[in-house]
C-alpha cells in the first residue's frame, strides 16, 4: 500500500491532495462510463434470465394440471383424430384438385368472369344501396336528389369499367358482351350478367361431368371420414369432463396463491388490526382440495372404449387404404396424394401404439422439471390463450426463423458478395462513388418502411406473378397467402445486402496489393486473379460478412413481424419447395406481437423471455463466430 | 479504349467471352440492387408525394403535418357526396346537420387528420436518446481512446461493446420493458404494489421503490441510448484517434494536465467527426421500432406530449406516439383501402425524407471532413 503510494506521488502534481486529486478524478469519471458498457450487458443478462427462469416451474406446474385432470389422457386419442381430419382433408384436397385440374378451362374463365363482376359490384355497390335504399324511391318522385344520385351512378360505373380486371382466358367477344352488359346494367338489377351465369352453369357441368369417373375415389373418402366419427364423439364427452376438472385445479391454484400474498401481507402489515383482518382473510382462503379422483375414475371407465375405438378404425382404415388409388392424372392432385400416401404408415403405427399408451397412462405419474424443459425446445405448437391447454413449444418459431434466414441468404449471399467484387476489383472510380452510396443507402431505409412495402406492394406483386400461367412450373404457384416466408425472405435479403455488401468490400479491400500484383504480373486475367487470388485471401473476412448478415437477418423484427404473414405452425413440408410459399411466424415476432398482451408475471409472458433468450444466444454465437473470422484475418 | 495488347495481337484474347460474361454478371447483379433501391425511392416518393404537397400555395399540406392523429370517418350524405373527415370535423358535421340520415358509413382508425404527434414524438425520443447516449457515449470514447491501456477491465469493455452491438433490437426492447418499465427506481410516497423494493427516505412518507417509469418518454430514451450506445461509444473513438499525437504531445509538453490536453486539444477537433456519425446513429435511432414498442409508445393519444400536464418534467413520464410505431399501426393493424392511403404513403413518405436525409447529410459531412482535417 505504501509502496503504491509513493509510486504514484512521483507523477502527480505537488498541489495534489493525498491521493485523491481533480485529474484522476476525472479519469475515474470515464472510467465509470467506460464500465456502463458493461454494466448494460449484466443487466440485460440479469433481467432476461430472472423474468425468463420462472418459466419453467410454471410451466412443468401447467403440466401436471393437464396431466392430473386427465386432458393428456384424452389428447391421446385426440392426436389420432386430428391425423385422421388431416388426412382426410388431404384426400379430399387430391380429389377436388383432380377434378378442377381436368375442368382448369372452365374455372379459370368462370373466376374470371366474377372476378370482373365483383370488380364492377365494389365500385358501384355503394352508390346504388343508396338508390335503393333512399326513401324517395319509395315516393316515386322523380326528384333531383335521385338524379343527382343516379349520374353519380354512373360516373362510379364508368369509373368501375376503367379498372377491370385483365381476363386472359375469355376471348374479346367474350369480354366485350360482359362489359356491355355491365355497361347497360340498371342500378335495380339483380341477377348476375348473362355470361357470368353461362360460365358458372359451363363449370358446374364440367365439374359434374369429370367427377363421374371418380365415383369409387368419392366413396372411399366419404367411408374413410365416417370411421372416425364414433371416436370423435367420445373424445367430445370426454374433452367436457376434463375440462371441468382443470378449471377446478386452476381455481385452487389462485385460491392458494391469494392465499400466500394476504398471508405475506399480514406479516408486513404495520398495524395489529390490519394484520387481524388479513389474517382472517387469509384462513379464509383455504382452497378446498378439487375432488379429482371421482372425475378420473369416469375417465378411466371411458378407457375400453378408447382402446375397442381405437382397433375398430385401425381395423377400418387397414380394409379402405387398398382402395385409393396410387395415382391420378392431374400433377397436383397426384402431389397431395403422393403426400398422402406418404403419412399412411405413420397414422397406422400411432393407431397400433395409441391402445398400449392409454392402457399405461397415469394420472398420478410426476412431471419432472426436465419435461418442461423438453416440451419447450422440442415441442411442435405454440398454442396460447386457448380453451384446452396452452403449449409453448418453440419449433414453430424457430423453424419459421431459420426458412426465412435461409431465403434471404440465398438471395443475399450472391448479390452482395458478387456487387462487392465488382465494386472492388472490376469498378472505375465514378462508377464506385455512385454504387456504393446507393447500396449504404439502402441500409438507412428504416425496417418497418420496407415491411410497409412488403404488404402493400411486393406481396401483391409476388402473388400476380404467382398466378400467372407462365410461372405455374415454380413450385408452390399460385400462392395461397400474399404474406408467406419468401416474401419476408426477399425484404430482409435486402436489408442484409448493405452488410454483406461493405463487410465482403472491406475483407478485399484488406488482401494485400502485392498479391494482385503477383499475380497480375504472372499473365493471369483479371477475372483469373479476381477468383484464384484475391477470393481466396480474402475468404475468412467474407464469411464472417456473411455470418455477420444473418445475424442480422435473424434477429430482424419488425419486417417479419408485417411481411412474414403470422400462422404459428411448422410449415407443410409435403409441399417440397413450395412450402417456402407458406406463411410462417418467428422468434422475433412473437415477442413484438404478444409481449403487449400478456399478464405480467404469467407463464406466457415468461415464455417469451425464454425466447428472447434464445434469441440472444443464438445471435451473440452468431457474431462471436464471425468476430472469430475476422480475428483470424488479422492475424 | 486504348487496349494495350492490340499493338502485339490481333483480335481478342483466348477466354475474352468468359471474362466479359462474368464481368457483366457481377456489374448486372450490382446494378439490379441499385435499381431496386432507386424504385423503392421512387414508389414510396411517387406515392407520398401526392399526400404531402399540394398545388396551391405554400405548396405543402401544413395541416397533414401539424394536425393531430384522429380517426377518419368516410360517408356518404343524402346527395351521394362522399365526405372525408377526420373525427373532430365529423362531430361538428353531424351537429350542424342534425337530423340528416348518413348512408355507407365507414370508419378507419387513425387515418384522419395528421401525423404531428408521431412527428414530435420521435423527435423527443431522438433527442432524449442521443442526449444520454452522446454523454455516456463519448465519456467512454475518451478513456478508451486516451486513458486506457491494456488491461483486463478494458479487455472486457471492447468485448462488451462487441456483444451490445450485435443484439437484436427486440432483445433491447425486453430489456428496457424489465428494467426500464418494470425495475428501476423511483422517489415517490405511493409505492406501487409490483415493486420490487422500497427504501424507506427520512423525508416524509417518500420512499425509493423499484418500480419503473411505467411505459414513458425517459423508458424509450433510455432504452434507445443503450442500443445505440456501442455505435456512438466505436464511431467517438475513432475521431478522437483521428486528432494527431503532436497535438497531444505539444500540449503535455507546455505543462497541460491530461484534462486540459482533451479539453482543449483533443475534443475540438474531434468533435465534426463525432457529430457526422451520430448523425447516422439519430437516423437508427429515429427508425427503430421495436425497443419502443413496449417502452415508450402507443398507437393512439389525442393531446402533444406536453398539453395537460401540471409540471413540465411530466412530459419524461408521459406516453409517446411516434413515427415508425404509426406506420407499423397503419400497415398491420388497419385494413387497407382507398381512403387509408393518404396516412400510410404520407406517413411513410415523411419518415423516410427524414431518416434519409439525415443519413445523406451524414455522408457528405463525412466526406467535407475528410477533405477538410488533414494532418
Amino acid at each position: 500500500m505504501a509502496n503504491k503510494e509513493s509510486a504514484s506521488s512521483k507523477t502527480a502534481h505537488r498541489f495534489q491532495r493525498r491521493g485523491f486529486s481533480y485529474e484522476r478524478l476525472i479519469k475515474y469519471f470515464f472510467a465509470s462510463n467506460a464500465g456502463l458498457t458493461i454494466v448494460i450487458l449484466v443487466l440485460i443478462i440479469v433481467f432476461l434470465l430472472k423474468e425468463g427462469l420462472g418459466f419453467f416451474p410454471g410451466y412443468r406446474r401447467e403440466l401436471e394440471t393437464y396431466r392430473i385432470a386427465g386432458l393428456e389422457f384424452v389428447d391421446i386419442s385426440r392426436k389420432n383424430l386430428t391425423s385422421h381430419e388431416q388426412l382426410t382433408s388431404l384426400l379430399n384436397r387430391a380429389y377436388f384438385a383432380e377434378i378442377n385440374g381436368k375442368a382448369m378451362r372452365e374455372m379459370r374463365r368462370f373466376q374470371e368472369a366474377s372476378a370482373l363482376f365483383n370488380a364492377y359490384s365494389d365500385q358501384t355497390g355503394p352508390t346504388r344501396d343508396l338508390i335503393l335504399n333512399n326513401p324517395q324511391s319509395d315516393a316515386g318522385g322523380n326528384s333531383g336528389m335521385l338524379a343527382v344520385l343516379r349520374e353519380n351512378y354512373e360516373k362510379q360505373k364508368q369509373k368501375a369499367l376503367g379498372l377491370l380486371p385483365a381476363t386472359p382466358h375469355l376471348t374479346t367477344d367474350e369480354r366485350n358482351q360482359l362489359v356491355s352488359s355491365l355497361r347497360a346494367r340498371a342500378p335495380e338489377t339483380t341477377e348476375d350478367p348473362p355470361l357470368v351465369v353461362s360460365l358458372t352453369e359451363n363449370y358446374t357441368a364440367a365439374q359434374a361431368k369429370f367427377s363421374e369417373p371418380l365415383k369409387d375415389f368419392r366413396a372411399t373418402i366419404d367411408s374413410f371420414g365416417a370411421a372416425g366419427s364414433d371416436l370423435g364423439t367420445v373424445i367430445t364427452e370426454m374433452t367436457e369432463s376434463v375440462t371441468a376438472t382443470k378449471e377446478k385445479l386452476q381455481s385452487a391454484d389462485i385460491i392458494a396463491k391469494d392465499r400466500e400474498t394476504l398471508l405475506a401481507a399480514a406479516n408486513n402489515a404495520k398495524n395489529p388490526a390490519e394484520r387481524e383482518r388479513l389474517l382472517v382473510d387469509a384462513n379464509a382462503a383455504i382452497a378446498e382440495k378439487p375432488d379429482v379422483e371421482g372425475p378420473m375414475q369416469l375417465l378411466m371407465n371411458r378407457r375400453e372404449d378408447c382402446i375397442r375405438l381405437h382397433q375398430q378404425l385401425e381395423k377400418s382404415v387397414g380394409e379402405i387404404l387398398p382402395a385409393i388409388p396410387q395415382s391420378l392424372s392431374q400433377p397436383e392432385a397426384n402431389r397431395i396424394l403422393r403426400a398422402a400416401h406418404k403419412s399412411w404408415p405413420v397414422f397406422i403405427a400411432d393407431l397400433k401404439a395409441a391402445p398400449e399408451k392409454i392402457k399405461i397412462w397415469n394420472h398420478t405419474d410426476p412431471v419432472p422439471l426436465s419435461d418442461a424443459i423438453t416440451s419447450f425446445f422440442t415441442g411442435k405448437d405454440w398454442v396460447t390463450g386457448g380453451e384446452w391447454q396452452d403449449f409453448y413449444g418453440i419449433l414453430p418459431l424457430a423453424i419459421g426463423s431459420l426458412m426465412i434466414a435461409v431465403v434471404a441468404l440465398v438471395i443475399a449471399i450472391p448479390v452482395g458478395i458478387g456487387s462487392a467484387i465488382y465494386v472492388n476489383q472490376f469498378a472505375g472510380n465514378r462508377e464506385q462513388n455512385i454504387v456504393k452510396p446507393v447500396i449504404e443507402f439502402i441500409q438507412a431505409i428504416p425496417s418497418v418502411v420496407l415491411g410497409f412495402l412488403g404488404i402493400l406492394v411486393f406481396g401483391t406483386i409476388l402473388r400476380e406473378i404467382s398466378v400467372m400461367d407462365s410461372f405455374q412450373w415454380v413450385p408452390g404457384f399460385p400462392i395461397e397467402e400474399r404474406l408467406n416466408i419468401f416474401t419476408a425472405g426477399c425484404l430482409l435479403a435486402l436489408m442484409s445486402i448493405p452488410t454483406i455488401f461493405s463487410l465482403a468490400e472491406d475483407a478485399l479491400n484488406n488482401v494485400p496489393s502485392a498479391y494482385a500484383e503477383a499475380s497480375e504480373a504472372l499473365g493471369a486475367s483479371r477475372v483469373q486473379t479476381t477468383f484464384r487470388v484475391m477470393i481466396p485471401a480474402a475468404f475468412s473476412g467474407i464469411l464472417a460478412a456473411v455470418l455477420l448478415g444473418l445475424g442480422r437477418v435473424i434477429g430482424e423484427t419488425m419486417v417479419v413481424l408485417l411481411v412474414a404473414g403470422n400462422r404459428i405452425k411448422i410449415p407443410d413440408f409435403t409441399a417440397g419447395i413450395g412450402s417456402f410459399f407458406q406463411p410462417a411466424h418467428t422468434l422475433t415476432g412473437i415477442i413484438a406481437q404478444e409481449l403487449g398482451e400478456v399478464p405480467l408475471g404469467s407463464v406466457h409472458y415468461r415464455a417469451l423471455f425464454i425466447v428472447g433468450i434464445v434469441l440472444f444466444v443464438v445471435v451473440l454465437g452468431i457474431n462471436a463466430s464471425a468476430h472469430h473470422f475476422v480475428n483470424r484475418v488479422r492475424k | 479504349m486504348f487496349n494495350p495488347e492490340s499493338i502485339i495481337r490481333k483480335g481478342r484474347p483466348k477466354g475474352y467471352l468468359r471474362e466479359t460474361l462474368v464481368r457483366s454478371f457481377l456489374r448486372g447483379i450490382t446494378y439490379l440492387i441499385v435499381i431496386i433501391a432507386l424504385m423503392i425511392f421512387g414508389k414510396i416518393l411517387i406515392d407520398g408525394a401526392p399526400a404531402i404537397f399540394t398545388s396551391k400555395f405554400p405548396f405543402v399540406d401544413i395541416e397533414f403535418l401539424t394536425a393531430k392523429n384522429e380517426t377518419l370517418h368516410v360517408f356518404d350524405d343524402a346527395q351521394g357526396t362522399r365526405h372525408q373527415l377526420p373525427a373532430s370535423k365529423y362531430s361538428d358535421y353531424v351537429n350542424a346537420h342534425a337530423g340528416a340520415t348518413l348512408y355507407n358509413e365507414q370508419t378507419f382508425s387513425y387515418s384522419g387528420g395528421g401525423i404531428a404527434g408521431p412527428i414530435v414524438g420521435t423527435a423527443l425520443l431522438t433527442i432524449g436518446s442521443m442526449i444520454l447516449a452522446l454523454f455516456f457515449g463519448v465519456s467512454a470514447a475518451i478513456y478508451l481512446a486516451e486513458y486506457a491501456k491494456q488491461s483486463p477491465f478494458i479487455h472486457a469493455v471492447r468485448l462488451a461493446i462487441l456483444n451490445l452491438a450485435g443484439i437484436p433490437s427486440i432483445v433491447f426492447g425486453l430489456f428496457g420493458f424489465s428494467v426500464f418499465v418494470l425495475a428501476v427506481p423511483i422517489i415517490t410516497n405511493t409505492p406501487s404494489d409490483r415493486s420490487m423494493l422500497t427504501i424507506p427516505l427520512m423525508v416524509g412518507n417518500y420512499v425509493l421503490s423499484f418500480q419503473g417509469w411505467n411505459s414513458s418518454l425517459i423508458a424509450g430514451c433510455a432504452t434507445l441510448a443503450c442500443m445505440i450506445l456501442p455505435v456512438i461509444i466505436t464511431a467517438s473513438e475513432e475521431s478522437l484517434r483521428a486528432v494527431p499525437q503532436g497535438f497531444r504531445d505539444a500540449s503535455l509538453a507546455m505543462g497541460g494536465t491530461r484534462w486540459q490536453t482533451i479539453r482543449k486539444c483533443v475534443l475540438p477537433y474531434s468533435l465534426p467527426g463525432i457529430l457526422t456519425s451520430s448523425l447516422l446513429a439519430i437516423a437508427r435511432v429515429a427508425g427503430e421500432t421495436a425497443p419502443i414498442m413496449f417502452t415508450a409508445a402507443v398507437a393512439a393519444k389525442d393531446d402533444l406530449p406536453w398539453q395537460g400536464l401540471s409540471n413540465p418534467f411530466g412530459v419524461l413520464s408521459s406516453q409517446v406516439q411516434a413515427l415508425p410505431y404509426h406506420i407499423y399501426t397503419l400497415a398491420a393493424r388497419i385494413p387497407n383501402s382507398e381512403y387509408t392511403e393518404r396516412a400510410q404513403y404520407g406517413s411513410v413518405f415523411v419518415f423516410l425524407v427524414l431518416v434519409a436525409s439525415l443519413s445523406f447529410g451524414s455522408m457528405i459531412l463525412r466526406a467535407k471532413l475528410r477533405k477538410k482535417l488533414k494532418w
